[in-house]
């Protein structure tokens, strides 16, 4: 003998695998004679297929670009805000592409970052009250100096900027998304400040693309607040890999006009 | 806690289609969903230390939206604004008087979802489309069990009317709504 009067919302529990092995058992052995119960089943099982069918294509669709730029530039300045003046220093934790700075970490500091000026596309969100470092710009490199030491030192290496009290260390060169070649570096100042620092060419002069300006004790080691701030950069415009020594000696070279 | 911040940064970039997609269903408007999106990610961002690393991040982030969008469904009453008609068209085209014409015609399964009472909606993204359990859904949407279980089973009945997929030949139409 079966049961027909099961429910609606039994059979769907039954469809959706919510319903409990016991009553689950007597509703397949009714479906068994029932031909009307299996479709009664049967139309929640389809609904729910057809409903997960429909909503497929609004998850396929490309996010909107200034939604989802809006969003990566919050997660980045949530980073930058967590490691505002006080905050404590976070374990230094780095994978893939950023492997190459994990040397540079002598030992955990405390880290204050004075102005935290994160730049989506050269576009400077915010400064703080100290001066950004003479040659240091919004959106250009002006000084020639700096201009110079960006097309020509390797790195890993470093070098005292002429005709000033700056200390130029080219961290790494990798291309970003629109292939624009990029330069990540750190600036020491008199002060003892450091700007972390991310510029690339665009045409015939380099642009600031991202700064982060740490404060005086920092021993000339960007503190690793401001070198979090800059993963979450460099992720959210999608920075390729480090290049090569070789790769990057050309493309330093291209620079130059080839010389 | 402070991983915590980086890794809901993290989550909430990879999870931003379906949160979108979820926002798309519930207020009917793409630019709706694009403004609820940008604030359910700031409200997450603010309170990323309260997130509970072993729990769902796309139950926690659904939530969010949702309340900011019943929010925003208050503010427009207090405000005496009206639905905006010609928004909620913007996913599923006109539904003109439902009752008339869904004898009529079928429409498409999207459209049926789009005509579906918000509350019945709701629960049918989340259990047939975000593949929640009834307890997860019924977590998110701050309801009793049993509540999701009736707006399901509704839901789903009405959807296959909209759209008909029938009972007697479930199959055959289900292919004919989806396709």
């Amino acid at each position: 003998m079966t049961r027909t009067d099961f429910s609606d919302e039994l059979l769907m529990r039954f469809a959706d695998g919510e319903l409990d092995a016991a009553t689950s058992a007597e509703i397949e052995r009714a479906m068994e004679a029932d031909d009307e119960l299996v479709a009664r089943v049967a139309l929640f099982i389809e609904t729910r297929h057809a409903a997960k069918t429909a909503m497929k294509p609004l998850l396929e669709e490309p996010l909107p670009a200034d939604l989802e730029a809006a969003v990566e530039r919050m997660v980045a300045e949530k980073l930058a805000a967590r490691n505002a003046p006080g905050a404590a220093v976070l374990p230094f934790q780095r994978g893939g592409a950023n492997d190459r700075r994990a040397s540079r970490w002598l030992a955990p500091m405390a880290a204050s970052l004075a102005a935290v000026v994160a730049g989506f596309g050269g576009y400077w969100l915010g400064l703080g009250t100290d001066p950004v470092p003479s040659g240091l710009l919004p959106l250009a490199v002006s000084s020639p100096a700096l201009d110079a030491a960006l097309v020509s030192v390797p790195s890993g290496e470093e070098r005292q900027l002429p005709n000033s009290n700056q200390r130029f260390r080219a961290i790494a060169t990798f291309r970003d998304s629109a292939r624009a070649l990029c330069r990540e570096f750190e600036l020491d100042s008199a002060d003892r400040s450091t700007v972390v620092s991310v510029a690339c060419r665009t045409g015939a002069e380099w642009r600031v693309a991202f700064a982060v300006v740490a404060p005086g004790d920092s021993g000339g080691y960007a503190p690793a607040s401001s070198t979090e701030t800059l993963d979450a950069y460099l992720s959210a415009i999608d920075a390729g890999p480090p290049l090569e020594t070789a790769e990057e000696a050309k493309a330093l070279r291209d620079l130059r006009g080839g010389t | 806690m402070s991983n915590t911040v980086k890794d809901v940064g993290e989550r909430l970039i990879a999870f931003l289609p379906n949160l979108r997609r979820f926002a798309i269903s519930i207020s009917g408007s793409r630019d709706l969903a694009d403004d609820l999106v940008q604030a359910a990610c700031e409200r997450a961002l603010a309170n990323a230390e309260r997130f509970e690393p072993g729990s769902r991040f796309d139950a926690w982030m659904f939530r969010i939206l949702r309340n900011l969008w019943i929010d925003h469904l208050r503010r427009q009453k207090t405000a005496g604004v009206q639905d905006d008609i010609s928004e909620r068209q913007d996913i599923a085209g006109p539904s003109g008087e439902r009752e008339a014409e869904a004898r009529l015609t079928l429409k498409t399964v999207t459209e049926a979802i789009a005509d579906l009472p918000d509350e019945q909606r709701e629960v049918l993204l989340l259990v047939c489309v975000e593949e929640f359990s009834y307890r997860e859904a019924a977590d998110v949407l701050d309801i009793p069990i049993g509540t999701v279980m009736s707006r399901l089973a509704r839901a789903r009945k009405n959807l296959a009317e909209a759209a008909g997929i029938t009972e007697t030949s479930a199959r055959s139409q289900t292919m004919k709504g989806v396709n």
